[in-house]
């Protein structure tokens, strides 16, 4: 099966500091991903280099089509969608003007279906859908930047830290709601701090290191590694000790 | 003073209000989506009247052919941009938009001008003229800059009026022109006079504040563009091209500054230069709104209008320093409730 996307050799900088060095990664269709790493690894720079907003260095195709030359609204209408770290939802726009804005690429016939999938995944959205949005809990917000992705409906969708700030109950909602995301056909790349919850779920995981992939492999592979273990997860496996 | 100079004044100063205001719901408009304080919206009521003036005197404004010139550049800008990926479809829209249209809108000018045609048409001429004149401007100027500080914005701005202003000494000459009025009919009720024009100003403007509101409120358009405004990123996380938008604004804010030339140019001598003044006092409503709330905008432009018409009772000399000065205390005022504000970054 080819990749949807297919990134090799990427390099990200903020002038000549470089955030992400040398960085190749592929996702297939109805595949979680999740990439795994310390504050400051350069995960976010990544997503945000992969989705346009920042300059990357280094090829980059999605679809069978590269990249290079796509402005972000291009890459939205391609299906290419980032929920990114901070929402960026419309705060002075109610719940059901955001998500329609999020369907602003796709046909209005469609638009509506997308309006039933996403009241199906987030109920709650549907009963707060005359609510401004920057009137929203911190939870709510999280599930409407994904609903708004979600309108659009993308072939790879691109979470940075969803469960930053939320209690675990609402947590464990959303990590479900990404599990029903790869059964209805959508790929997730997912970038998390809450590494233990993020390799729980994914297919596959790197781990992001000073702006490298030191690992990769099937998600239950790398938790594995005692490596991984010591740093991310909080524990050493019995009998050896963390390097 | 009494109540019946009171009331001429009041009548007087809201008529001019209006105008203001509708110029300083444009600005507040253009800026809350591109950042761009429009300091050349005075050169599209110029623009507006005299193309009006012009085209109902039976001449031929040079506004068309500069629409046709623009238009070009445009055109030439937009291959440049899309170079690396040109195709039919790309091409057939970018000749269409660019070069056609204004094409055929510098075509009914002429007829126009030759046919002397009636009022409706000469005003409908004179906005497309002076819309696509505003597009074009965006397209050309703002759109490269469109990721460049407020400051930069701002110097593109100034530039913008100059050249303008000294395209309308060029186009127009430095006599002032006034236009046929739009409704002959008056009437009186009590001492007051209203007469057709200034009715049509009433109606203008709150027929453009209603068709705003239902622009924002109703239509995925709207929508955009206040999401843009709300939030950039989160627009083109969305899919919103921010160049959309902004050519929108533009297309408002040059149809409004147009509208407002037309309705004042048969009160009015309007010169080629009448129109920064006018704009000015649109900013100055636009200001004490903070550029960003647009009915406070409206109300502020009513002041401002009514402000002007009484010192011009009083003291006519000091009309415009009295208007002016009004920014002081606002800003003062907003400088101690409001904290220090960061420029967007992005």
């Amino acid at each position: 099966m080819s990749a949807l996307l297919h990134l090799t050799d990427g390099h990200v900088a903020y002038g000549k500091v470089e955030a992400v060095r040398s960085v190749s990664l592929e996702i297939a269709g109805n595949e979680i991903v999740t990439i795994i790493g310390a504050n400051g690894a350069g995960k976010t720079t990544l997503l945000n280099a992969i989705m346009g907003i920042l300059p990357l260095k280094g090829r980059v195709s999605f679809a069978g089509g590269d990249l290079a030359r796509f402005e972000i609204e291009d890459r939205v209408a391609a299906g290419l969608s980032l929920v990114p770290e901070h929402r960026e939802l419309f705060a002075t726009m109610n719940v059901e003007d955001n998500l329609e804005l999020g369907a602003f690429r796709v046909p209005r016939a469609q638009a509506k279906t997308s309006f039933e999938r996403v009241y199906t995944l987030f109920p709650r959205l549907k009963e707060r859908r005359k609510q401004l949005a920057g009137t929203l809990s911190g939870g709510e917000q999280q599930m409407l930047a994904m609903g708004r992705a979600l309108m659009g409906a993308p072939k790879l969708l691109m979470l940075d830290e969803p469960s930053l700030g939320l209690a675990p109950i609402i947590v464990a909602d959303i990590f479900r709601t990404i599990g029903e995301l790869r059964a209805s056909g959508v790929s997730v790349l997912l970038v998390e701090q809450n590494a233990q919850a993020a390799l729980k779920i994914a297919d596959r995981a790197y781990v992001m290191e000073l702006g490298e992939f030191i690992l990769s492999g099937q998600a239950s592979e790398v938790a594995a590694n005692q490596r991984v273990a010591a740093s991310y997860l909080g524990f050493t496996h019995e009998g050896e000790s963390a390097i | 003073m009494n109540t019946t100079i009171m009331l001429f004044l009041i009548q007087d100063g809201i008529t001019n209000g209006a105008i203001y205001a509708l110029l300083g719901l444009a600005l507040v408009l253009v800026f809350a989506v591109t950042r761009v304080i429009l300091i050349p919206q005075g050169e599209f009521v110029t623009y507006g009247a005299l193309t009006y003036a012009s085209l109902s005197a039976g001449q031929m404004p040079g506004t068309a052919r500069l629409a046709v010139a623009m238009g070009a550049v445009a055109f030439f800008l937009d291959l440049m941009a899309a170079r690396r990926s040109l195709g039919f479809r790309l091409v057939a829209r970018a000749v269409a938009v660019n070069v056609v249209l204004p094409a055929i809108v510098l075509a009914l000018a002429m007829w126009s001008a030759a046919h002397r045609a009636g009022v409706a048409v000469n005003i409908a001429l004179s906005l497309a003229i002076v819309a696509a004149v505003g597009v074009f401007l965006y397209r050309i100027a703002f759109q490269p800059l469109a990721h460049t500080s407020v400051l930069v914005l701002l110097i593109a701005s100034v530039g913008c009026h100059l050249a303008m202003q000294g395209l309308g000494l060029l186009f127009f000459g430095a006599e002032g022109q006034r236009g046929p009025p739009i409704m002959d009919a008056a009437f009186s009720a009590g001492s007051l006079r209203f007469t057709g024009q200034s009715l049509s100003v009433y109606a203008i403007t709150v027929a453009f504040i209603i068709g705003l509101w239902l622009l924002f409120g109703f239509t995925l358009y709207g929508k955009a563009l206040r999401a843009t405004a709300v939030n950039r990123l989160g627009a083109r996380l969305a899919g919103i091209r921010t160049s959309l938008s902004g050519q929108i604004a533009f297309l408002l804010a040059s149809l409004i500054g147009a509208i407002s030339g037309i309705l004042i140019v048969p009160i009015t001598t309007l010169y080629y230069d009448t129109g920064f003044l006018i704009g000015l006092k649109g900013f100055i409503a636009a200001i004490i709104g903070g550029l960003m709330s647009y009915p406070l905008t409206a109300v502020a432009a009513l002041l401002v209008g009514t402000v002007e018409a009484f010192s011009s009772f009083y003291a006519s000399n000091f009309k415009e320093v009295i208007v002016f000065t009004l920014l002081i205390p606002v800003l003062l005022l907003r400088s101690l409730a409001a904290p220090a504000v960061e420029e967007e970054k992005d």
